[in-house]
């Protein structure tokens, strides 16, 4: 993992990034029990293409592949670690901007904090995500204050009542 | 010395529902003492995970790290 992270560091030396975040399952890992999971979520901050909108991964990818790393279903697989990387939308991008600076053996890195992990893990809604949502509630020290702010601002504040955790 | 020796689920005269009081606490401060624990050592956790799940059911889409 210390080799994916440099790896990716370095694409935001060679400016084929602008920034990212840790997401996923191994961020939640960050602040509750270590759960099984195969694959590193990371959420980028990409240039946009002069074209509006256009969020270009290829370069991305065509940087990853001059180096050797190839493709696994929807994953390429960097010193043999499925990573998806994932381009930020709205609330991931403001998640990657306020994410928490770790070191990974010395490396360093930024993961998505808990507040906003639990923002995108509730839109995303599934059954595991709310697993991991109910555990950084019982494991971790959450900011509920926060929490409700960043799940006003983004229109889920009915779906954390529903789970009656706010 | 005596009075000082922690009660465990294994000390003889506990009722049923006290046993099962003291297991699911115990279990409950175990899942808070493995969240606490510093984010390297859950990745190498995790990894064991991944070895003991491959060798229950292997799986090429399945990829266990190299940390």
């Amino acid at each position: 993992m210390k080799n994916v992270i440099k790896i990716i560091n370095g694409m935001v030396k060679d400016g084929l990034i602008d920034d990212y975040a840790v997401g996923g399952g191994i961020a939640a890992m960050f602040y509750i029990e270590p759960f099984l999971t195969y694959d590193i979520d990371i959420f980028v901050l990409v240039k946009q293409g002069k074209k509006g909108k256009v969020f270009l991964l290829t370069p991305l990818y065509d940087y990853l592949k001059s180096k050797g790393y190839s493709w696994k279903g929807e994953h390429i697989v960097v010193e043999n670690i499925p990573v998806q990387f994932i381009p930020a939308d709205e609330l991931e991008a403001e998640a990657v901007r306020n994410a928490k600076k770790i070191l990974f053996k010395g490396i360093a890195t930024k993961i998505v904090k808990q507040e906003y992990l639990i923002a995108i893990l509730l839109r995303a809604g599934r059954k595991k995500d709310m697993e991991k949502i109910d555990k950084m509630f019982e494991e971790g020290k959450v900011n509920r204050e926060k929490i409700a702010e960043i799940l006003s601002r983004y229109g889920l504040s009915d779906k954390i009542k529903k789970l009656g955790l706010l | 010395m005596k009075n000082k020796e922690k009660k465990t689920v294994f000390s003889k005269g506990l009722d049923m529902e006290t046993l099962r009081k003291m297991l699911f606490r115990d279990k409950e401060r175990f899942h808070k003492s493995q969240a606490k624990l510093p984010f390297e050592e859950k990745i190498t956790l995790l990894v064991e995970l991944q070895k003991i799940a491959s060798e229950i059911r292997p799986s090429e889409n399945r990829i266990v790290w190299k940390v």
